[in-house]
């Protein structure tokens, strides 16, 4: 019994350029997947080659998700992202180099070394870095929403969640406070089908975790994860109803988690034939044949867009391990605030 | 990326709690080449099977861990590029080290330093409480004080920080305090053993206040080293003194026609002591035991002389031994310097630890008022000591070269030698002491 | 200078500082049309609007994080949980993200957590505790325990101005019973310096919160002792140096806290004056606190489980007479 609404796939080139996309934003949207795929695949080998410690997570399959998202944030709109969302980083701004140093735990890293992979975040281009515990952050995005609210600035908060995490009470509070007092928030599920080992009918036994929007009095929506520009039709319609005062939306987007749950996991436990199901639809590949029929993409463009991701990623890795290790005189450092660091646009 | 110097290809992590892994295959040999990203090896761990991809391109020059092989995470495995390397041999393992003999410091530092009283050490002062709290240790040992003369007036008659801070106020220690060992209801929580119900008989009197005519006074630390240390000495050598008469007018006249010499050029004082001390060096070559020392069941001889000498300090206060070291490798003007150095540095108290420790033989000079005799006490370990006495002139009996005796006035000094029976016969003892007496009386112009 | 009760002060306190800057705001349940459950922000709503005055769901989650997430957009929000007893439901936003938050992510979180504690009348296991050694544990958050009408003011003040997650813990049974001197202007009591109650020369007794009174009393009862007391007002980060300073002038020292014995913040403070004052000892440190049981609800049950004025004479006697 399905409750939410399913979102339509991605439409003609005129029904993209109704939404304000033209042809650089388009190319743009393909770059940022390719950087995002990109710098995933050059973490997977540096942690295989013993140069990031602890363990290494990607989004391999969720790159039309977090972009499409992003996409449809506007400038000083505020985001928590997760881990299978580096898209979010890259369309956001973070230069590459930033993330290399990060999963190799050096000095100039976003968190100088204190904390690893992606739990990382620079405020200054709105995201805020993600914890383990999740959905944590789900009701901290809620808390910026609330913030936009009072200030009556029109920002918005934008929460995200795996399916897993769905199953806490960070998700219920988070989205009851949101639908309570109609905050400007989004929450954006990534239902990869897989928490870890365990399949969607063991997390939750509703149709669609988008259903359960209903239960906080506001909208759910379920779009197809692999298809970008659907995934930025509903978000930058959620994004502007809750800028308009319009209150939260649940954005459900379907795609499969095409790795293991980290790298030291081979996802034995998922059956092959899913897996090729859904190579099939691999985002970046879905979007390049819209890219090449839809906009007529040429060569040339696409050329010129591989090739500046390649060295794009050359350059930030050689920069990345120039970067030093960070020393352990820093450890103390930052335990407290003080004054000085509410010195922020955010404190203004 | 061509490397110049080799790389290490490590075991990575694969997964937090994953701490090994093994080598299922190698892709490449040694001798390969290979590009940087590609497959170097295939490893397996706990969590999953993973290809390993190389970290750089170049040749690979050394596998160090077979197929196969299992181990930890961080492990180089195997190097690209530097020079080919010769196979890894197993190290030996390390040539023994020759027997690390150490003789020429020995462990024991017998002269006194001031040392910090031990907290424990209190015999009971009150009915059975002997615990000494660490302020009033601290207070005690700033003052120099003994808390065990302390009135206390704490639980179980131990002394209070109010107590040690009320005897200081009052200057000297005053007539027992009025109630030596208040009853407060709530008893002290004293285990029955501490407490030794029978009264026990200790080995210290209870050391109160003084009877009429008497003043008691603190023992200063370097006072109770010194007691501590002579009695230990005498409890541990068999103490005996050989006496002999040395004419030292040689000595005399030869000093005489050095001093201004050695005065304008050097500016030091060709002492008795340091002509002593020369010969006493020279002799103690030829008597290893009496250079020597007792360690256990064994005789430890040395190649060196290390000579202490007993230095009194200002005021009667104590005495210190500053040793100069390799006193065998200085001549006459060399001797005089390191005494006069070790004197003035005494004197200004600005004797390092170093100084004061690892003699093997020492001279003290009980003489220096005008006595004869004497029998000074060995510093432990060492097995003897040299005392010198008053140079007087007295009337002798000289034999010339004719063999006529007659009478002359010489300048005469006795020089005891107390040894340590248990390791230097009387015999030895006697022929060291003749030696010395030769060296001293037949000091030529030229012997430096 | 007018005469005021703890939570009055507290009252204007907050109230001044939400006139005064407004980015200051208030969120807990029952906050705005009840005035509070024990109406410290009893008109708040009339005057700030339900916008700065937030009646928030049951969800302890959604007040701290939420907290937190406005925090960082450059509020200051005042979250109170109804009693300090459900802080454990928002321990892991605390914990997780409060607390870390700028030492990994260099973002502050300037939030203030009012957190109504303590017992004494029968308010049973989850609504007495004194939870502040467990947040006193962990890096990056500041616990403040006030005891006097004045020092609420002024600490609820310069918790409002720091930038970083502050506790304050508020004790229940002082709201209405103790009333003292409160200036009317602002003025701020420094989060981390200790507030000498009494000077004395025989002994030094540390403490904080409602324990300060019994302490009082206490010293009241033995005229012959001459009896010095340390209120330590913040708990992390607490005043060391007053502390050591004391007990190197009297060389006996009682820690006295309400919270349960083992693993209470008297530990560290035992173990910290061991360290550092081993030589200046006469007596080993002594500490009263309540035994490690849940906080009992019949009264001969709670009064033989939070220390009384009795518990502490006697502790007070027997460190004077070792």
């Amino acid at each position: 019994m399905a409750i939410a609404r399913v979102a339509e796939p991605t439409g003609s080139l005129q029904d993209v350029r109704d939404q304000g996309l033209d042809r650089e934003d388009l190319l743009g949207i393909y770059r940022n997947m390719l950087v995002t795929r990109g710098v995933e695949e050059r973490g997977h080998i540096l942690y295989r080659q013993g140069k990031i410690p602890g363990s290494f997570y990607t989004g391999r399959g969720n790159e039309a998700s977090a972009v499409g998202v992003a996409t449809a944030m506007g400038p000083d709109d505020v985001g928590t992202p997760l881990h299978r969302d580096m898209g979010v980083h890259i369309t956001r701004g973070v230069e590459p180099w930033r993330i290399f140093a990060q999963y190799m735990g050096r000095a100039d890293g976003p968190t100088q070394g204190k904390d690893g992979n992606v739990h990382m975040a620079d405020a200054r281009l709105g995201l805020l870095a993600m914890v383990s515990h999740l959905p944590a952050m789900l009701p901290v995005a809620v808390g910026c929403a609330l913030a936009f609210r009072i200030r009556e600035e029109r920002r918005v908060a934008v929460g995200w969640s795996g399916e897993g995490a769905m199953a806490r009470g960070d998700a219920h509070e988070g989205m009851n406070f949101a639908g309570v007092r109609k905050l400007p928030v989004v929450f954006i599920c990534d239902n990869n089908q897989w928490a870890y080992s365990t399949p969607t009918h063991l997390e939750y036994a509703v149709e669609h975790l988008a259903d359960r929007a209903q239960a906080y009095g506001f909208e759910g929506v379920v779009v197809d994860g692999t298809d970008v520009l659907a995934v930025y039709r509903e978000a930058r319609r959620a994004i502007e109803k809750a800028r308009d005062g319009g209150g939260p939306t649940l954005i459900e987007c379907q795609t499969l988690r095409m790795e293991g749950h980290a790298v030291h996991d081979d996802a034995f436990y998922v059956p092959k034939e899913l897996f090729e199901r859904w190579a099939e639809r691999d985002p970046i590949e879905r979007y390049r044949s819209w890219l090449r029929e839809q906009l007529d993409m040429t060569d040339v463009e696409e050329d010129d867009i591989t090739g500046y991701v390649k060295k794009l990623l050359n350059d930030a890795l050689q920069r990345a391990e120039e970067s030093p290790q960070p020393d352990p005189s820093t450890l103390l450092d930052g335990v407290y605030a003080t004054p000085e660091d509410l010195d922020t646009p955010h404190h203004k | 990326m061509a490397t110049g110097t080799a790389v290490d290809v490590v075991m990575p992590q694969m997964g937090v709690s994953v701490s090994e892994g093994t080598i299922i295959r190698w892709a490449k040999q040694v001798g390969e080449t290979v590009e940087a990203d590609e497959t170097l090896l295939e490893i397996s761990t706990d969590k999953v099977d993973t290809e390993v991809p190389s970290p750089a391109s170049g040749t690979v020059s050394e596998i160090l861990v077979q197929e196969g092989e299992t181990v930890e995470v961080g492990t180089v495995l195997a190097r690209i590029g530097g020079a080919p390397a010769a196979p890894v041999p197993y190290d030996e393992p390390a040539a023994p080290a020759p027997e690390a003999e150490a003789p020429a410091a020995p462990a024991v530092a017998p002269p006194p330093e001031p040392a910090r009283p031990q907290p424990e050490a209190a015999a009971p002062s009150g009915n059975g409480r002997s615990f000494v709290s660490p302020v009033v240790a601290r207070i005690a040992a700033e003052h120099g004080i003994d808390p065990t003369t302390v009135p206390g007036t704490g639980g179980g008659g131990r002394v209070t920080k109010k107590d040690i801070q009320a005897f200081l106020a009052a200057g000297a220690p005053a007539a027992p305090a009025p109630s030596q060992a208040p009853a407060p209801e709530p008893e002290p929580e004293v285990a029955p053993a501490l407490a030794a119900a029978p009264a026990p008989a200790q080995a210290r009197p209870e050391p109160q206040a003084p009877a009429l005519g008497e003043t008691l006074e603190p023992m200063s630390a370097m006072r109770r080293g010194i007691a501590e240390h002579m009695r230990r000495s005498l409890d541990t050598a068999a103490h005996v003194t050989s006496a002999i008469e040395v004419d030292m007018s040689k000595v005399v006249a030869i000093r005489e026609k050095l001093k201004k010499e050695y005065q304008s050029a050097y500016g030091v004082n060709p002492t008795y002591l340091s002509f002593i001390a020369r010969a006493a060096t020279e002799t103690l070559r030829d008597y290893p035991w009496v250079n020597g020392e007792i360690r256990g069941d064994r005789i430890v001889t040395k190649n060196f002389v290390n000579l202490g000498f007993a230095v009194e300090l200002a005021d009667g206060k104590g005495l210190i031994v500053p040793v100069v070291k390799n006193a065998e490798t200085l001549n006459l003007l060399g001797m005089a310097k390191a005494i006069a150095d070790i004197a003035k540095r005494a004197r200004e108290k600005q004797l390092t630890p170093d100084d004061v420790v690892g003699g093997s033989f020492t001279i003290t000079n009980p003489g220096g008022y005008g006595t004869f005799h004497g029998t000074p006490v060995i510093s432990q370990p060492q097995s003897g000591i040299l005392g010198t006495y008053a140079i007087v002139k007295r009337p002798w009996v000289i034999t010339d070269e004719n063999g006529a005796d007659a009478i002359a006035i010489r300048s005469m000094m006795n020089l005891t030698l107390t040894y340590d029976h248990r390791l230097v016969d009387g015999a030895l003892a006697g022929r060291f002491l003749r030696d010395l007496r030769e060296r001293l009386q037949g000091w030529g112009e030229s012997d430096y | 200078m007018p005469e005021k009760t703890y939570l009055q002060a507290i009252s204007d306190g907050l109230r001044q500082e939400m006139r005064r800057d407004k980015r200051v705001f208030v969120m807990g349940e029952d906050v705005g049309v009840y005035g509070g459950a024990f109406k410290v922000t009893l008109g708040f709503q009339e005057e700030f609007g339900s916008w700065r005055v937030l009646d928030m769901p049951l969800s302890e989650t959604a007040i701290v994080a939420g907290a937190t997430g406005a925090a960082i957009m450059g509020l200051r929000p005042v979250a109170e949980m109804q009693f300090a007893d459900f802080v454990s439901c928002a321990w892991d936003h605390l914990v997780t993200i409060a607390s870390k938050q700028r030492w990994r992510a260099g973002t502050p979180v300037p939030i203030v957590l009012r957190l109504p504690s303590g017992g004494g009348f029968s308010g049973g296991p989850f609504h007495s505790q004194n939870p502040e050694s467990s947040f006193a544990h962990i890096p990056g958050l500041k616990c403040v325990c006030p005891a006097t009408p004045e020092d609420a003011k002024g600490l609820i003040i310069a918790a409002i101005e720091d930038p970083n997650p502050v506790l304050f813990f508020e004790h229940k049974h002082l709201y209405r019973r103790i009333k003292g001197e409160v200036p009317d202007e602002r003025y701020v009591t420094p989060i981390g310096k200790a507030r000498l109650v009494q000077e004395g020369d025989d002994l030094t007794v540390v403490t904080w919160g409602a324990m300060v009174y019994t302490a009082e009393e206490a010293a009241k009862q033995l005229p012959d002792l001459s009896v010095e007391i340390v209120d330590l007002r913040t708990v992390m980060p607490w005043d060391k140096e007053a502390v050591l300073e004391s007990v190197r002038k009297t060389s006996k020292v009682l820690v006295l806290h309400e919270d349960t014995r083992t693993g209470g913040f008297g530990g560290e403070i035992a173990a910290t004056v061991a360290e550092e004052a081993f030589e200046d000892l006469d007596a080993p440190v002594k500490r009263i606190a309540a035994p490690d049981t849940p906080v009992p609800f019949a009264p001969p049950l709670e009064k033989a489980f939070i220390p009384q004025v009795d518990d502490v004479v006697r502790g007070i006697k027997e460190l004077s007479e070792y």
